[in-house]
């Protein structure tokens, strides 16, 4: 696979290096990841002195600010670490699959689906609280994948082109029904409104645990699937012709992605741009292998969610802004410039 | 050739029809008598003098003057919807009260004005936003004598239009009598306690942010502030409120500052359920405050009308009374 990669290395990859320089990056990339790890723990909107965050790991107390370190702010990073990874695989994961290196992993319908079944939950049922709609955000999620991959699946059967349109479509119709839900019970809205935005705030750890042995499986296929999607890169005929099972490739990058990107909506609610961002740029970094991809992303989406949330946490002090809002103001200029280059990368 | 398009006109058309079908439904109220037959003074409000009924039968109230109205003994034939939370903090008396009214409407803007016309009030009482009575003002005005107060209106003058355009003045003397009373009773038992402790009102609501909190300086505490003069932290003039500022839970630690924390609870002395995830983290338990017992749980049914806020200072009295007075 890997040589097939390696033909497909073109003018249009900026930045394609040989595998020890991709590996030193890869270092690189988990190094910042560390360090904005630190950064995390340290930063808030509080100013807490590091010989106390030092003491609230090392030697836990019933000290007022150690809480602030234990409570708030190490939930908070491992949420932006899980949450990160899982956008980023299941970015590169739906630009793998539909070959568009702009593909989200909302594309699908999967940000429409978690955010209907949330304003159903909230609005018709009652729930209150991240813990509490979280599971109907998956549910909603994984719903609209399965809804989409039907509605995908032609004669010949499951066209990225056609899976697109249909994501679109169903992601369309159920914004529609969500807005006319919120219409009518703006107290529902109200009680959302900071999911909708995509925050990392308020997450305890406790909504991460049940969530992570299906992330855990999920990058499995994600990793499993790399040296198929290399070749479908090429085309399907000549994938078939090096014994690519096609649709069951699609399925289970499908399905990764879905457990992947419903359940870091359903933590954090639809966080944009890092999804899409960070696997344009590790494509950009390391070329159109997949393997290669998947690492970068799997290293460098926390790092943007993390430096994002950090920078949402000290420019309004004290108050801050949530995650996903940094992630739209940040994003939206760095990926059109990043698309304006000469020297784009595709795939 | 005339100059108006054609949707334009249409539209004109539309409106002069609905204003004279309002008109004809105003002018044809069943009762015999004329308008001079029915005595009339003049009361002052936001839209300026309105010549009102000095003993109006069939008030309508909109927006935020149906709760105040129905605690000073009103009945209104017809409101727009007050929240279910907001009903179950008045007395069963007045939420019978308001159940027996015709619910036109979620808001002001939603009302559907035939359906107001054919209830043939006599009066209509609003308060809501200036921008939306606008465009809402001449149909009003062209169903019933309308008296309209916008939201920067401070509640006890709010309160003194009612009264006086709903006639319902002695009820409201009574109560105005009774909050004097109760504010000078306060004053004077807690002067010490009023004058040396450094108080915070945080709060927390169903549309807040996870993980989030407010100072808050609006609401019951501006009665403790203005009224009693209790030292509360407060937003600098011209400055926004402190309370529309959303601080995460870790700067809870930040109340260690003040003396007594005030926080809201409801009838039963149980935190809000949108207040009760602060009260259950680490950071509440370990406020010095917490601990020691000056952590006063206040229950508010409601600022804007002289019965809630009594309830207010009875909740606020019996926290007071379990401070030490040096």
């Amino acid at each position: 696979m890997a040589a097939l990669a390696l033909r497909h290395d073109g003018p249009d990859t900026a930045a394609v290096s040989g595998p020890r320089r991709r590996a030193l990056g890869l270092t690189a990339a988990l190094v910042l990841l560390l360090v904005l790890v630190v950064l995390s723990v340290m930063i808030g909107s509080t100013t807490i002195a590091p010989t106390v965050v030092w003491d609230a790991l090392v030697h836990p107390a019933a000290d007022i600010d150690q809480f602030a370190i234990r409570d708030y702010r190490l939930p908070r990073t491992a949420v932006g670490l899980v949450v990160g990874m899982a956008l980023g695989v299941a970015g590169a994961l739906i630009q793998a699959v539909t070959r568009n290196p702009l593909a989200d992993p909302g594309i699908f319908g999967v940000h429409a689906g978690a955010s209907f079944a949330v304003t159903v939950a909230v609005g018709v049922f009652g729930v209150s609280g991240v813990a509490g709609y979280m599971w109907f955000a998956f549910a909603g999620a994984l719903a609209v994948t399965l809804l989409v991959l039907a509605l995908g699946s032609t004669r010949r059967g499951r066209s990225p082109v056609v899976m697109v349109l249909a994501g679109v479509c169903v992601g369309a119709v159920l914004g529609g029904a969500r807005d006319g839900l919120q219409l009518t019970d703006p107290d529902a809205f109200d009680a959302m409104r900071s999911w909708v935005a995509g925050s990392l705030v308020g997450r305890p750890l406790d909504v991460v645990w049940p969530v992570l042995p299906l992330f855990a499986i999920a990058l499995v296929l994600a990793f499993a699937v790399t040296g198929p999607l290399n070749a479908m890169a090429l085309g399907d005929d000549l994938a078939k012709s090096h014994g690519v099972r096609l649709v069951r490739t699609r399925v289970l990058a499908v399905a990764a992605l879905t457990l992947l990107a419903g359940g870091a909506t359903a933590i954090a609610g639809p966080i944009g741009f890092v999804g899409l961002m960070v696997p344009h740029v590790a494509r950009w970094l390391v070329g159109p292998d997949q393997r290669w991809i998947f690492a970068y992303s799997v290293l460098l989406a926390p790092s943007l969610l993390l430096a994002a949330d950090i920078l949402g946490r000290i420019v309004m002090r004290p108050s801050e802004i949530p995650v996903g809002i940094v992630t739209a103001f940040v994003g939206a200029p760095v990926l059109l410039a990043l698309v304006r280059r000469k020297k784009a990368s595709g795939l | 050739m005339s100059l108006i398009p054609n949707r334009s006109r249409a539209a004109a058309l539309a409106a002069g029809l609905l204003g004279t079908v309002l008109a004809l439904t105003a002018c044809g109220s069943g009762d015999d008598a004329t308008e001079s037959d029915v005595e009339t003074h003049t009361v002052q409000a936001d839209n300026g003098a309105v010549e009102v009924p000095v003993d109006p039968q069939r008030v309508v109230t909109i927006g935020n003057t149906t709760l105040p109205f129905i605690d000073m003994g009103g009945e209104p034939v017809a409101v727009t919807e007050v929240s279910e939370s907001e009903r179950a903090l008045i007395p069963e008396a007045q939420q019978a009260v308001y159940e027996g009214a015709a619910v036109l409407a979620s808001s002001a803007d939603q009302v559907d004005m035939e359906e107001l016309a054919s209830l043939e009030p006599d009066l209509i009482l609003a308060q809501f936003p200036a921008s939306e009575f606008e465009p809402l003002q001449e149909q009003l005005e062209t169903i019933a004598p309308t008296v309209f107060w916008g939201l920067d209106v401070e509640w006890k003058a709010l309160a003194d239009g009612l009264g006086e355009a709903g006639a319902v003045s002695d009820a409201l003397d009574e109560q105005k009598a009774a909050f004097d009373e109760r504010i000078a009773g306060m004053q004077a038992t807690y002067a010490e306690v009023i004058a040396g402790t450094s108080f915070v009102n945080v709060d927390r609501w169903a549309s807040s942010d996870a993980g989030t909190f407010s100072i808050s300086d609006f609401g019951c505490v501006e009665i403790a502030q203005g009224d009693l003069g209790m030292d509360f932290p407060q937003a600098a003039e011209g400055e926004d409120p402190l309370g529309w500022t959303s601080l995460p839970f870790e700067q809870i630690a930040g109340l260690s500052e003040y003396d007594v924390i005030t926080y809201p609870v409801d009838a039963e002395g149980n935190p809000t359920e949108a207040f009760a995830p602060v009260v259950e983290t680490n950071t509440w338990q370990a406020l010095p405050a917490v601990g020691s017992g000056h952590a006063l749980g206040l229950f508010c049914p409601g600022n804007n009308s002289y019965g809630s806020v009594l309830q207010y200072l009875d909740s606020l009295e019996a926290a007071l009374a379990t401070l030490p007075t040096e």
